[in-house]
């Protein structure tokens, strides 16, 4: 078959584009909120005042003339990433892991100099890497100590689990697997495996690439069946948290998992996209609508609400 | 709820004013949907001569009756030395009047020419109906007469014939008094006033058909020098139909101009003598909206007085592409939001489709291609360089008008003036374009470029296609206010939440059972 029918589409649940910009984000999301989400810096001021674990900040460069006093600041740090705080789609992103004598190390391997770095923050600060180039600032956070528990999953990188959160409540969610064909780039479309994940116990649901269903990663060949996903209530409260502090009724929540720290928040987008009901085969409008009904009873804090998401969307 | 009403009454509000002006411009304007649809106008031309006295001479003209869907307007009606001016009698006829103190003795002659052209067809308005009772006879039968009539009207009223052919067999009986007594008996009967028009009039009254006698012009071929020619208009039940006296067959009326329609005088002269007036007429096509506007203009209708026709010509023509423009983002719209293509950058194709309108399809199709990947390619170039990104947009600017020169150059060179046309693109929204599309393959791959690239193509196409077409050329132009139906069609579809016509392609792995 080439193509669906909108009638199989409804009964399915299935959100549309059209619908996700018209009712979901255009009657949820208040423009004027969205720079809580766009501006990484002011997401992890917001979560760090909310008590929302994210990769901790270790400072900010809003001048150039920051960029002269850049060696002395990182002096003491050995791992650190900078990124800009508006940049788009992970560009200008610098991962620093470890030190050689005077040269920082990337994670290929390849040295970077001190001048190398007070280039990178400066062409952040002109907004190189910013939409529509406008003036930027670099953030300096801790770089990510990557559970291990991900391992195989994913051709290169560790991958992020995306949950939807609808007014708080998480809906759906899934993660994101880079390939040889994605270029490591965890990019759905691009061919990147995307893989539902239960909602209740934080298992794999089923994987699609392509839009097509698949059984084992097509580069690394492990089950994808085997992935779980440890402490999963932590993810989801940290998601559901985000509702709170946001504002945002229709949203989308990053989580990376940290060997020590657990769970944190990498990300929040205001426009998250709708491959995620491919990956689940599953569609949204059932829970927003189950969120809706149960909203209209209860107001519930963020706990209990993922309590009523697991109970209610396990699958 | 209130948001939905809100949008929903506002949706209704523009369409009923939108297609309300639209119908009232086509039926009561005489606008028409069909570019290419022709009225005929006819130039008439009255020569007035006359013999002065000398000294003060006033003359009147009747006019041409404004009504019953025909518009004239007057073209020529000042004569040197004389002063003009317009009277309205009671009965409701016009009259233009010539006027001169110091009128020299001798003979004078002068023109006095008029455009006349239909907004309605004389069909139409021929419906109105007639005066419940029948006018009185000029002259009443008596004697032998009433009975000589009564003869006549029996042997016409057959029971099948309908009032036309009772009438028209009438007239016939009158014309061939040599085959018929009572025609010929009747044909001598003394009369005070008209000679065999108004006999048959009566006879037409007597046998309760009610009929009037017109003056006026047949219009279906150029005349020189005519005297007005005067028909009897019959009421058949339904509507008014034109007789030829001499003749007794009907008439297209469309092809008739009525100049007198009561008994009123053609002329009228004081102070001169000798007057005669002899009509001349030309026929030339004119677009039917062309002849809607000046109809417009000459009824002082709002709408036509406060419009784009009011404007000078440069304007006008300015405005016919604008108005296009609105109906391009339609175009975007539906293709955006309802197909779901995709498309680099929101409005770019429609200047793109602006661009063809200048260069035509194919020819603009190759330069742009052309354009777009040299440029991408330098863009390459200049990725390594880190630049920022206002100097790397002049950058790719410049590279952009290098371009032009070179196709426009090489192209002229080897002959071919096709390449000239590339100045049509417009060089910013290229460079614009090109910056994208090389992010966009940065970021996302060759592959996304492709694709809305060739989205972006594939749209302006299809906008240019609809934008040289003359129907929607014309629609826009001569009917400005189905912009306000534009309007609710794209507020509609600004609130479409369901389903784009791509995702029943992407979403096709869920449908399955």
């Amino acid at each position: 078959m080439l193509l669906t029918t909108p009638k199989r589409l409804r009964q399915r649940g299935i959100v549309g584009m059209n619908m996700r910009n018209v009712v979901y984000i255009g009657q949820n999301n208040q423009r004027k909120f969205y720079p809580r989400v766009d501006d990484k810096l002011q997401t992890k001021v917001l979560a760090e005042e909310a008590g929302i674990a994210v990769p901790r900040l270790i400072g900010v460069a809003r001048y150039q003339s920051h960029t002269k006093k850049l060696k002395e600041f990182l002096a003491q740090e050995t791992a650190f990433v900078i990124k800009p705080a508006k940049g788009s789609g992970g560009k200008g992103i610098l991962v620093i892991t470890g030190r050689d004598g005077e040269y920082y190390l990337k994670p290929s391997g390849s040295k970077v100099d001190d001048r190398g770095i007070r280039r990178h923050v400066s062409d952040i600060l002109s907004g190189l890497f910013s939409l529509g180039g406008k003036p930027d600032v670099a953030m300096i956070e801790e770089l990510v100590n990557f559970s291990e528990v991900f391992d195989g999953f994913s051709f290169e990188g560790v991958p992020d689990i995306r949950i939807i959160v609808y007014k708080g409540y998480p809906v759906m969610a899934m993660t994101r697997l880079s390939t040889k064909e994605s270029d490591g780039k965890a990019n759905l479309h691009q061919g990147a495996v995307g893989v539902g994940i239960d909602i209740g116990k934080g298992h794999a649901l089923n994987a699609v690439q392509h839009g097509q269903p698949l059984e084992v990663h097509p580069d690394t060949g492990r089950n994808l069946k085997e992935l779980i996903v440890p402490d999963w209530p932590v993810f989801l409260e940290l998601a559901a948290k985000s509702y709170e502090m946001t504002e945002l009724g229709y949203l989308g929540a990053d989580v990376v998992l940290d060997k020590e720290k657990g769970p944190l928040i990498l990300e929040l987008n205001a426009r998250p996209g709708l491959a995620i009901q491919v990956a689940n085969n599953h569609g949204l409008i059932s829970r927003v609508e189950q969120v809706e009904a149960d909203r209209g009873k209860y107001r519930r804090t963020p706990g209990e609400r993922v309590l009523f998401s697991m109970q209610n969307f396990a699958l | 709820m209130r948001n939905r009403l809100e949008l929903t009454l506002l949706i209704v509000i523009l369409m009923v004013l939108g297609i309300g002006t639209t119908i009232y411009k086509i039926k009561v304007l005489g606008f028409s949907f069909s570019p290419d649809k022709k009225e005929t106008v006819w130039t008439v031309e009255s020569r007035i001569n006359f013999i002065a006295d000398g000294g003060p001479v006033k003359i009147s003209l009747n006019m041409p009756d404004n009504r019953g869907g025909l518009v004239v307007t007057e073209s020529l009606r000042q004569t040197k030395g004389y002063k003009s001016s317009h009277t309205l009698s009671k009965a409701g006829v016009k009259r233009i009047v010539w006027s001169r103190e110091d009128t020299p003795k001798g003979p004078q002659h002068f023109y006095y020419r008029v455009n006349i052209f239909r907004q309605k067809s004389a069909q139409k308005v021929a419906r109105q109906k007639p005066p419940a009772n029948l006018p009185p006879l000029s002259q009443p039968f008596t004697d032998v007469y009433l009975d000589a009539a009564g003869n006549l009207i029996k042997e016409a009223q057959n029971p099948e014939h309908d009032i036309i052919k009772t009438s028209s067999s009438l007239i016939n009986q009158l014309n061939s008094p040599e085959t018929n007594q009572s025609a010929a008996l009747l044909l001598d009967m003394p009369r005070d006033t008209g000679g065999r028009l108004n006999l048959a009039s009566d006879l037409l009254t007597q046998a309760k058909i009610h009929n009037r006698v017109v003056k006026g012009l047949v219009l279906s071929k150029n005349n020189r020098n005519k005297k007005l020619s005067s028909y009897i208009e019959v009421f058949d039940g339904k509507k008014w139909q034109l007789l030829n006296p001499k003749t007794a067959e009907v008439e297209d009326p469309d092809a008739f101009l009525i100049w007198q329609r009561h008994n009123e005088s053609l002329l009228e002269i004081e102070g001169g003598s000798k007057a005669k007036t002899r009509f001349s007429s030309l026929s030339t096509k004119i677009l039917a909206n062309q002849a809607a506007i000046k109809g417009g203009q000459q009824k002082h209708s709002w709408l036509i007085d406060f419009s784009i026709y009011s404007l000078p010509l440069a304007s006008q023509n300015a405005f016919k592409i604008l108005l296009l423009i609105p109906f391009g983002a339609l175009i975007v719209v539906i293709l955006r939001n309802l197909v779901g293509i995709q498309t680099s950058g929101t409005f770019m194709p429609i200047l793109i489709a602006l661009s063809f309108l200048q260069t035509k399809l194919v020819v603009g199709l190759i330069l742009f291609l052309t354009v777009v990947c040299v440029g991408l390619i330098l863009r390459a170039l200049l990725s390594h360089l880190n630049l920022l990104l206002v100097p790397r947009i002049s950058a790719i600017l410049v590279f952009v008008i290098t371009i032009y020169l070179a196709i426009s150059v090489i192209g002229f060179k080897m002959g071919s003036e096709v390449g000239l046309n590339v100045t049509f693109f417009p060089m910013i929204i290229i460079s614009w374009s090109i910056e994208r599309m090389c992010v966009l393959w940065e970021e996302e791959g060759g592959k996304d470029v492709l694709i809305q690239g060739s989205g972006s193509l594939f749209t302006a196409s299809v906008i240019y296609v609809l934008m040289q077409n003359n129907f929607i050329g014309n629609m826009t132009y001569a009917f400005p206010e189905l912009l306000l139906v534009l309007l609710a069609i794209i507020l509609m579809i600004g609130t479409y939440s369901g389903y784009r016509l791509s995702e029943l392609r992407r979403f096709e792995p869920m449908g399955r059972e």
